[in-house]
């Protein structure tokens, strides 16, 4: 190859673009619009000048307007949450019928009868099953609702409206108004909000919307709120409001959650992200109708299917965890035992306990079987009978039955409500750590996302449980 | 647990606290002072020290040896050592009184100037920090680049010829363009020029310009003077400044048949149902968010109308080339228009 | 030069007898690469799965697909591979999308590239169009959301456009699949050469980027008299694109 020419070539650039100067992108810019115009100018013609982008413009107005506009969202929002949530207790009712009590007794009885030894049994139906069994059973009908919802507002182009409304609210934290967008997508799930923060094009506000998507109850986080709510926080009250009470808790926590990701963003904003290039520009496209079943398949496939996989992927390993540390002994406490006997002084600090943070460490994984391995845990430990044997993890289908198993193990009004505020400020499940790993391709950034939030968790669940005990 | 008792938990907790706070706060914390009185060894001085010379000798201002002492905040015993190695490396001659550069010591100089114009460049160019700041980071930035690291930078800014004040980058070779220029206190009434550059120091009235929002490649027409203050219009705002502070600017006087527009407004202030011309983006938007206006197709004479306001003020949605676009109001005060 | 005739059979033989065949996410042994290029929000997803019989999610959301999305597709025998660049506004910038779609498009050697542009906003989506023409000959301008236009009531002649541009303007509303066999078609028709296009190429540029255009790309024709868009590579080189000296400085334009 020609290489003095080439380097003659490149030193030639060099001092041409010094000629030109600095308006070289500005000129070029207008020269190709110009080019643009004249071309148009001679190959489209309108024909009525009325009619044009009316009903857009209709829509706009209400949707962005001072009376209506944020009532709408909060409507929008609650509606499609308020499906998710209650859509989705009979198909999960039903699938946990299925996976759940059907087949994995027959596989015990099945692995029973071909002589299966115990210990194969158990790591692979007590463990890794049920695992997997669990989190499909959780977590696949409320994405199977929600994100079709989702998708069909997205579709239809109001998203970008909100992002419009609610940026003002974001750039005072330092963020972008699309953030408004992956946290409620992070309300499904945590890793879809993460991809979702593709649509923010400016790198510092896209790290903050990812850092702090977290901070979104996802899915698998709403029953754990919900069940604890009922049982501890409901039970305040007499029992013709406790339905309401424990509404409010959990709302409670989901607007805590927001509160923490509006500081959050500004706290990053102003430290560690302050050089990230900062842009600013959305597009607010025309309404298109979607269409309706194509839109469906597509957010179930597209969505749905592939966060659903990842957590199975993740979830698996943990089960055979959970299985193993309840049934391997050092002496003559399984490695369970011992576990939460060493947190336990850290767990009462922090106004939990031992069971709970054993729980949150080996279901780093899905937060969908948080609540059962505290259950397993718990009898474990305390011995009382209840559930199907170490490292089976096990729900009762009555609330009440459960609250009798916790409050046997221990737990308090303060347990109950620092284990909401820790499972809204925990490290985000591995799923959305690999998620934030593949999306910003940073180890930094990936730790910052985990650390942040767990840190938080303990901060605030200790300030809770002290300022607690002193009043109490 | 027979020790626990929550007041004490708390006060533990705060004690660390305010100890974390104390060790990592920004810039003052004492980890990071510790970390850089460290890094702040020889090296730095005597870069410092030849920069200082460099800029004397470029203003045609000899120093002494107590001028340096003076001027730079070390400890005197320090520079004084340093001077003696640089001389003892022929990096400087001392003559008489004064000291001065050697080629090679001046060819050192440049190239941290190099390092120091490129690395304000970056800063502009590829990073979201304030004005203000770019200063002081490639203050400390300088010393760290090395000189293949400065070409492969300068490369990957598309080898500039000016940094964001104006000041010409050395080339690798040490080559360096010239500014040519008036200071705008020396204008005379009606004289239209392009700002091509804007002194960094000293500090205080740098700051001031960058708060009256004053910018590098505006165009400028100066229209009163007197002994007290100068006015100027630009960008469709009228500016008043001091001489000390009009001096510090440099234009470039343009040609009578450039066309000074007078009639400017900013898109901020367009109202519903108005339309106007797009004229151009202010010099104040650079980088990134510049191009993106531009491929947006916020052109100089594009059309473009208010097409949405929102429920909170900001952002604002704006109908240009038959999309509706949100930009945020600080960005649409840099884009100037002229009403229809 | 020629522009299809709207000949709106996708009943008649010519779709039906080699026919269509959608492949989905079947990419081995292709013939031809086909890139798909367009602006975010024109509909571009939906041409994809038009053509493959894939069923990529498209949302009315700027900046969807991120990554490059492959399907493909035979007619008339041969297989062609399509590729799905991110939706841009310009090809200009730094943005990692841009970059994407800009070193496909140059680098990844196309045998066509499909633009798709909104009809209703045209002039918006030339910006693009013509940044694209400057790098490659052969493309297709695929009109889509023709319904939205025509709702609009606007009217658009698309032998003039393609006579404008210097290259075959098909115009469809893929939402209907309404157009896309004669896309197909035309896709099919420049891979083998049977339309020869003539693209127009960016004229308003000020005096002096031009002739420092000129300059440069006099010198890269002596070094590479072959390739066709010499003028887009000084344009590149004049902003300091890194891969574009590095791909000058170890030949692989040829």
């Amino acid at each position: 190859m020609n290489t003095n020419k080439i380097d003659h070539i490149i030193a030639l650039s060099n001092d041409l673009r010094w000629q030109i100067g600095d308006e070289f992108h500005d000129n070029l810019a207008e020269g190709i619009y110009a080019d643009a115009a004249e071309i148009v100018k001679g190959a489209v013609r309108k024909k009525d000048e009325k009619g044009t982008f009316r009903i857009d413009t209709k829509i706009d107005k209400i949707i962005t307007s001072k009376v209506w506009g944020f009532p709408l969202m909060f409507i929008i929002l609650a509606v499609v949450l308020w499906m998710t949530i209650v859509g989705a207790n009979y198909p999960s009712a039903m699938l946990s019928g299925l996976l759940l009590d059907t087949i994995h007794p027959a596989l015990k009885g099945f692995a029973s009868n071909i002589g299966m030894p115990w210990w194969l049994d158990g790591f692979l139906i007590d463990g890794v099953y049920l695992a997997v069994a669990w989190v499909i059973a959780v977590m696949l009908p409320p994405m199977a609702i929600f994100f079709p919802l989702f998708t069909l507002l997205e579709d239809f182009g109001y998203l970008p409206r909100v992002a419009f409304n609610l940026d003002h609210l974001f750039k005072l934290s330092g963020a972008h108004g699309k953030q408004a967008l992956t946290m409620s997508m992070g309300f499904g799930c945590n890793a879809a909000g993460i991809v979702a923060t593709r649509i923010i094009d400016s790198p510092r506000e896209r790290l903050i919307a990812i850092i702090t998507n977290n901070f979104s109850l996802c899915n698998g986080r709403w029953p754990t709120q919900i069940l604890i709510a009922t049982i501890f926080v409901g039970a305040l009250v007499p029992a013709s409001y406790s339905g309401i009470m424990s509404l409010a808790a959990v709302i409670g926590i989901a607007v805590l959650g927001m509160v923490f990701m509006f500081l959050v963003s500004w706290g990053l904003s102003k430290t560690v992200l302050k050089g990230e290039v900062s842009t600013f520009n959305l597009e607010l496209p025309p309404y298109r109708p979607p269409r309706f079943w194509k839109t469906i398949y597509t957010s179930i496939i597209d969505r749905t299917l592939i966060v659903l996989w990842r957590a199975i992927v993740f979830a698996a390993p943990a089960g055979a965890v959970i299985w193993l540390i309840s049934n391997i002994y050092l002496g003559d406490a399984s490695i369970a035992t011992w576990l939460i006997d060493s947190l336990d002084g850290f767990g009462f600090l922090l106004g939990l306990n031992g069971v709970i943070l054993v729980a949150y460490i080996v279901a780093i994984p899905a937060n969908e079987i948080v609540i059962p391995t505290i259950l397993m845990l718990t009898v474990l430990v305390t011995g009382i009978s209840a559930g199907e044997g170490a490292g089976v993890m096990f729900e009762l289908d009555s609330a009440t039955a459960t609250g009798d198993i916790l409050r046997a193990g221990g737990w308090t009004l303060l347990t109950a409500i620092n284990l909401m505020l820790f499972s809204l400020l925990h490290n985000p499940c591995s799923t959305t750590i690999y998620t934030i790993y593949k999306e910003t391709k940073s180890v930094k950034w990936t730790t910052v996302a985990s650390v942040l939030p767990v840190i938080l968790g303990f901060v605030v669940t200790f300030l809770v449980a002290q300022i607690w005990r002193l009043l109490a | 647990m027979n020790t626990y008792n929550p007041i004490t938990a708390l006060a533990v907790f705060f004690a660390l606290s305010i100890l974390a706070y104390l060790l990592f706060r920004p810039n003052k914390g004492w980890f990071w002072l510790i970390k850089n009185s460290s890094v702040s060894n020889d090296k730095i001085v005597v870069e410092d020290v030849l920069k200082l010379l460099y800029h004397n000798e470029n203003a045609d201002k000899h120093l002494n040896v107590n001028d340096i002492i003076r001027t730079l905040k070390y400890n005197d015993k320090l520079i004084l050592e340093c001077i003696n190695r640089m001389s003892h490396h022929a990096l400087i001659s001392i003559e008489g009184d004064s000291v001065k550069l050697t080629k090679s010591g001046s060819d050192y100089a440049l190239r941290i100037v190099r390092a120091h114009r490129l690395w304000e460049k970056f800063l502009a160019e590829k990073t979201g920090f304030k004005e203000s700041e770019w200063h002081e980071r490639a203050e400390r930035m300088e010393h760290e680049l090395s000189k293949v690291e400065a070409d492969i930078l300068s490369s990957q800014l598309g080898n500039p010829q000016f940094d964001p004040h104006g000041d010409p980058i050395p080339t690798n070779t040490g080559k360096i363009a010239k500014v040519k220029g008036i200071p705008v206190s020396e204008l005379s009434i009606g004289t239209i020029g392009r700002i091509v550059h804007i002194k960094d120091k000293p500090e205080i009235i740098y700051k001031q310009i960058l708060a009256e929002n004053i910018h590098i490649g505006s165009v400028i027409r100066i229209m009163e003077k007197t002994p007290a203050r100068i006015e100027f219009h630009s960008e469709g705002e009228a500016f008043v400044l001091a001489p000390i502070m009009a001096g510090n600017i440099t234009v470039s006087v343009l040609e009578k048949d450039v066309v000074f527009e007078e009639n400017l407004a900013r898109l901020s202030i367009l109202k519903e149902n108005e339309t106007a011309k797009i004229i151009g983006i202010s010099k104040e938007i650079r980088g990134d968010s510049r191009r993106r206006l531009l491929d947006l197709g916020f052109v100089k004479g594009a059309e473009v109308k208010l097409d949405l306001l929102n429920p909170l003020g900001d952002p604002r949605a704006f109908l240009i080339k038959g999309t509706s676009i949100a930009l945020r109001q600080n960005q649409a005060s840099k884009i100037l228009i002229q009403k229809d | 030069m020629e522009v299809k005739p709207k000949s709106a059979c996708e009943t008649c033989v010519q779709f039906n007898a080699d026919g269509l065949k959608k492949l989905g996410v079947n990419t081995s042994d292709f013939d031809f690469v086909v890139a798909l290029a367009g602006n975010p929000n024109t509909g571009k997803s939906t041409v994809f799965n038009a053509m493959t019989g894939l069923r990529q999610h498209t949302g009315n959301w700027p900046g969807k697909t991120v990554t490059r999305a492959e399907g493909a597709f035979e007619y008339n025998k041969e297989k062609f591979k399509l590729v799905d660049l991110p939706g841009t506004y310009s090809l200009l910038s730094t943005s990692e999308d841009e970059e994407v779609a800009r070193n496909f498009i140059l680098f990844g050697k196309p045998s066509v590239t499909v633009i798709v542009v909104d009809a209703s906003r045209l002039e918006r989506n030339l910006n693009l169009v013509l940044q694209i023409l400057e790098i490659t000959n052969n493309a297709v301008l695929c009109l889509n959301l023709m319904d939205e236009a025509q709702r609009n009531n606007l009217e658009i002649n698309t032998r003039t456009l393609a006579k404008d541009l210097g290259i075959p303007v098909v115009p469809t509303s893929a939402r209907y699949n309404r157009g896309i066999p004669e896309l197909i078609q035309t896709i099919s028709e420049l891979a083998n050469g049977k339309i020869v296009c003539k693209p127009h190429r960016i004229k308003n540029i000020p005096k002096n980027i031009e002739q420092a255009l000129e300059k440069l790309s006099a010198e890269i024709k002596e070094v590479y008299p072959d390739i066709p868009n010499s003028r887009w590579i000084a344009l590149r080189l004049l902003e300091g694109d890194r891969n574009i000296i590095e791909t000058l400085k170890t030949g692989e334009f040829v």
